[in-house]
């Protein structure tokens, strides 16, 4: 009962008016679906003669390993790629779709885009989500202006660095960059150095693991290395696990007859076919 | 008086039984205390305690070592009481005084007639007796022993055996047992009298 | 505006209800699996020591050896194991004292029940699997719930990749929806075998489990310990 000398003093702040539906909606065995988020190591760095860019292998579903072998390095353009950590649609999604779009400005300026061009788009796209889409980037590319490289935060702030981690596991990796990162790395020293920071992060960090991805963009070339290094391999089995046949219970069987009416046999002269050769 | 209300042989569990003498409320007090025990061993261990154990336990009320309220001791116990059990060593016979102490017996007599009783045991008990000789020679000891003629209804046989457990005989088995003792007795034609109340005995 | 209405309310306060919140209880992960024979018994548990993503150790064991023939594994918060296993020891050695004979799995394995049940609002966070030789010399297996509820099986998988595992161990040792096989006893090889197999697979799929296995064998001559080196990641 509201009037004005004994008003209704409203929550502050966000309106929680429907939890109580879907707590009543989850207690009916309707729980709000989750999404699957890979706590994830990804990094990149500036060498002297472009970008590395490195991942992790795992996704994972609560404390549950739900892909032992998936791929975090993203196309965005030829010149550029990006490391996606945090909700696996909202990085697949939203890299996929900003590639699309500076597909569309590259054929529209008929230039190569700069890299700063995809980080605007990703921040503003980003920053219009207020922090909902969940995706932690690691853009790294080469344009005219040399290579760059960009660390993006899921409510679009961005860094411009010569070196960063990305996901659960970025502490480890960036203990490896500070110790070692020095400007005018070699590609080898570049590639051993970001290999070791991924590591880092599959090995202590419980959210990365299985195998190392690397991408070198060089001015005018990119080398995509799905599977640099298989940081760890299977354990092997002891013993067989192969049932004998008879071992599934058969629980009906149902025989079906196809009854074969007529059989006839056309034959086509290659020689008529339409040439689409060329 | 009704003797039948004087009951001075008790099941503490199973597979311990409990002959008493002296002050009959301080044995109260201590076969409660052995029942808690037993039962208390059983619900954490899931295991019958042996007979030694719930010996041990049973004095502890006397020091009050074992229980929160400190030790709360103004007398001793007045009560002296045989531990019959089966445990994972066999059959056991225990004994324990007023002042706490208990020992292994294969034969023991305790209260008023004891003395004359337990040099009876001596001359009677050997180890390889039958359930069926054994409670012959305690209720012959009993009768040498007991001011008052034996009957049915001032004597209490209980029997521990592997198979059965704590058995206490009923009024038919007990005289079924008295008349096992007054046919030996003829047969062996000595009828001794010894004056004094035998209160509890018992034989390994 | 609150003011006006309750002024004994300062303005940013209002007069919902707060909730406290108070959350003793820390993961730190781990699966343990044990399967018990004829003549043998044998656990396995994993030494990874781990909160949220981190890994506080490789290397914790996180089995206890009760007695010569009765081991227990624990997984779940640590501190409570820590606390849970020296009470267990102090009783064992209790019990020792009081009774001139050592603790046998049987009564290790009710006392467990009710030393976990003694504390049933406020429980120990332990996934426990109590292991060991019954008074026949039989393996035996007793799992456990965090509150006491205690059940002798012949197999059994807790801890993090409990779920995970058990479906497995039914599977392979219960011989569980499985047609024209011979009811044939589990042997110590076929066993051991498994324990590895098994913590294998639960590295692959369970972010809590992996560094390396530690396994207790006991049979009728004694413990034996042995190792075996899982996935680092």
């Amino acid at each position: 009962m509201s009037s004005v000398l004994c008003p209704d003093i409203s929550n502050s702040g966000f309106s929680f008016d429907n939890c109580a539906r879907n707590a009543a909606l989850e207690g009916k065995g309707f729980p709000v679906p989750k999404a699957t988020k890979t706590g994830t190591t990804i990094a990149g760095i500036i060498y002297e003669d472009g970008v590395i860019l490195g991942a992790d292998t795992r996704a994972t579903e609560d404390t549950t390993v739900s892909d032992k072998n998936c791929s975090k390095i993203h196309y965005l353009a030829s010149n550029m790629y990006c490391c996606g950590a945090g909700t696996a649609a909202d990085t697949e999604m939203t890299t996929n779709m900003i590639a699309s779009q500076l597909e569309l400005h590259r054929l529209f300026t008929n230039r190569t885009v700069p890299v700063c061009t995809a980080n605007q788009l990703l921040k503003q796209y980003l920053f219009r989500y207020q922090g909902y889409i969940g995706a932690a980037l690691v853009l790294g590319g080469v344009d005219n202006t040399g290579p760059h490289l960009f660390s993006i935060y899921p409510h679009g702030s961005t860094d411009k660095l010569p070196y960063t981690t990305m996901g659960s596991g970025s502490l480890a990796a960036m203990a490896v960059f500070e110790s070692r990162w020095k400007p005018g790395l070699t590609e080898e020293e570049g590639k051993k150095l970001v290999r070791d920071a991924i590591a880092a992060g599959i090995f202590n960090d419980l959210g990365s693991g299985s195998n190392v991805d690397l991408c070198v963009i060089r001015k005018g070339t990119v080398e995509y290395l799905r599977t640099y290094e298989e940081a760890n391999k299977k354990g092997k089995r002891q013993s067989s696990y192969r049932y004998p046949p008879g071992t599934t219970a058969i629980l009906s069987t149902k025989t079906a007859n196809i009854e074969v009416h007529d059989v006839s046999v056309q034959r086509i002269d290659t020689d008529l076919l339409m040439d689409t050769t060329s | 008086m009704e003797s039948t209300t004087i009951e001075k042989i008790v099941e503490v569990d199973k597979h311990i039984g409990c002959a008493v003498s002296g002050l009959m409320a301080d044995s109260r007090t201590m076969i409660d205390r052995a029942r808690v025990e037993c039962q208390n061993h059983w619900f954490v261990y899931n295991e019958s305690m042996s007979v030694e154990s719930c010996a041990q336990a049973t004095i502890a009320i006397q020091f009050g070592d074992s229980d929160d309220d400190g030790a709360a001791m103004s007398r001793p116990f007045g009560v002296a009481i045989l531990f019959a059990g089966i445990d994972e060593k066999g059959p056991q016979l225990y004994h324990m005084d007023p002042s706490g102490t208990f020992v292994e017996f294969d034969a023991k007599a305790i209260g008023s007639g004891s003395e004359g009783a337990q040099q009876s045991l001596q001359e009677m008990y050997h180890r390889s007796m039958t359930l069926s000789e054994a409670t012959t020679a305690a209720l012959t000891i009993l009768k040498q022993v007991m001011e008052e003629k034996l009957n049915s209804s001032n004597v209490e046989v209980m029997t521990m055996t592997p198979t059965n457990f704590f058995h206490m005989f009923t009024k038919e088995q007990v005289e079924e047992a008295l008349k096992l003792v007054a046919i030996q007795e003829q047969s062996k034609g000595d009828l001794r009298s010894i004056v004094s109340t035998a209160e509890v005995m018992s034989i390994k | 505006m609150a003011s006006v209405a309750n002024p004994s309310f300062p303005d940013y306060s209002t007069q919902a209800p707060t909730q406290h919140m108070f959350s003793p209880y820390a993961d730190n992960g781990g699966s343990v699996v044990a399967i018990a024979g004829d003549d043998f018994v044998i656990i396995g548990a994993d030494t990874r020591l781990s909160a949220g993503f981190s890994i506080y150790t490789r290397e914790q064991n996180k089995l206890f050896r009760l007695s010569d023939n009765t081991v227990l594994g624990c997984a779940g918060c640590w501190c409570d194991t820590l606390t849970l296993t020296r009470i267990l020891k102090a009783r064992m050695q209790m019990y020792e004292q009081e009774h001139n004979k050592t603790m046998s799995t049987t009564a290790a394995a009710q006392m467990l029940s009710t030393m976990l049940y003694y504390k049933r609002f406020f429980p120990y966070y332990i996934s426990n699997i109590l292991v060991g030789l019954d008074n026949e010399g039989k393996g035996c297996v007793y799992s456990y719930d965090p509150i006491g509820h205690c059940e002798r099986a012949s197999y059994r998988a807790g801890g993090s990749a409990g779920a995970l595992l058990q479906p497995l161990l039914d599977n392979q040792i219960g011989l569980k929806n499985m047609q024209n096989v011979t009811n044939k006893t589990v042997t110590l090889d076929r066993a051991l075998a498994v324990v590895k197999d098994v913590f294998i697979s639960a590295a692959e799929r369970d972010i809590y489990t992996g560094d390396k296995i530690m396994i207790i064998i006991i049979t009728k001559n004694g413990i034996k310990e042995d190792s075996f080196d899982l996935r680092k990641d």
